[in-house]
C-alpha cells in the first residue's frame, strides 16, 4: 500500500493542506513535518488544515492536528481547521477528542476571511 | 441469528489500520448504516486496530454481519498477541494509556458502539468484541 502524498500550497500568505480521505499513519506524521518545514520556508502567517476529504478522524489524527496546530503557534503562526464533515464533528466530540486550541471554519473560503481578518496582508 | 457474511483483516504492519477501515466502512455500508454510524463505527474500528498494532504484537480483525428478526448489525473481534490488559476496568476508564497515548483506545471505542466486550490474558492476548445494531 502506498503513502498518500500531501501538498503544502501558500494562498495569500498562508499555508494550505488538504488532507486525503483516509490517511495512515504515517502520512499523518508527514502532515507535521513537511507543514512546519513550508511555515519556515514561505514564512507564512498560519496553516488551512482542510479536512473536507477526511471521513475518519481518530484519536491519533486528532492528536497530530492539535500538536501540529501548537507548533505553528510556537513559530508564530495560527492554525485553522476547515470544513470538518458533520458525521466526523459528531463522532470526534463522542470519542472526547479535544480540539478546542484549535479555530475552525466552515470550509476553505471562510478560514482565508477569518485569517486575513487578523492579518491584513 | 443468522450469519450474512464474514470475512477478516490480518493486523501486522501499520497500514493495516487503513485495510481495517477500508474494510469495515464497506462491510458496516451493506448493512444499511446511516453515514454517522458508519463513521462511529470505522473510527472505533480506527482505535482497537491500532491497539492490535502497537500494544498488542499484532493480530488480527474479524467481521461479521448478522441479523435477527429485528435488527441487522455489525460484529468486529480483534484479537491481539499482546501481554494481556491487567486491569481492564482500569483500561476502560477515560484517560488511560499504557502507550503514552490519549487513552481513548477502548473507552473511546466503547463510547462509538452498541455493545463491547473484553476478554484478555497472558495467554490468550486480548480479545475485544464490538457491536453496532441497525432495527429493521
Amino acid at each position: 500500500m502506498h503513502r498518500e502524498t500531501i501538498t503544502v500550497i501558500k494562498v495569500r500568505g498562508v499555508l494550505m493542506v488538504t488532507m486525503p480521505a483516509d490517511p495512515d499513519d504515517a502520512t499523518i506524521s508527514a502532515l507535521q513535518e513537511k507543514t512546519l518545514e513550508a511555515m519556515e520556508e514561505y514564512e507564512a502567517r498560519g496553516l488551512i488544515l482542510d479536512l473536507s476529504r477526511v471521513d475518519t478522524l481518530d484519536s491519533y489524527f486528532a492528536r497530530t492536528v492539535t500538536e501540529t496546530g501548537k507548533m505553528v503557534n510556537l513559530m508564530g503562526g495560527q492554525t485553522i481547521i476547515a470544513g470538518m464533515r458533520p458525521a466526523v464533528a459528531i463522532t470526534a466530540t463522542q470519542l472526547g477528542l479535544n480540539l478546542a486550541f484549535i479555530r475552525t471554519a466552515l470550509g476553505v473560503d471562510q478560514a482565508l476571511d477569518l485569517m486575513s481578518e487578523e492579518h491584513p496582508v | 441469528m443468522n450469519l450474512l457474511d464474514e470475512g477478516s483483516v490480518a493486523i501486522v504492519e501499520e497500514t493495516d489500520i487503513v485495510t481495517v477501515r477500508q474494510t469495515v466502512r464497506e462491510a458496516a455500508g451493506q448493512i444499511g448504516l446511516g453515514v454517522t454510524d458508519v463513521t462511529r463505527v470505522v473510527t472505533a474500528a480506527s482505535e482497537l486496530a491500532r491497539n492490535v498494532f502497537k500494544y498488542g504484537n499484532g493480530g488480527s480483525m474479524t467481521w461479521k454481519l448478522l441479523e435477527s428478526e429485528f435488527a441487522k448489525g455489525i460484529e468486529l473481534t480483534f484479537q491481539d498477541k499482546g501481554p494481556g490488559i491487567p486491569d481492564i476496568e482500569q483500561a476502560l476508564q477515560d484517560g488511560f494509556s499504557t502507550g503514552g497515548g490519549l487513552g481513548m483506545g477502548l473507552p473511546g471505542a466503547k463510547k462509538l458502539m452498541d455493545e463491547m466486550s473484553v476478554d484478555s490474558s497472558p495467554q490468550i492476548g486480548t480479545r475485544v468484541v464490538v457491536r453496532k445494531w441497525r432495527s429493521i
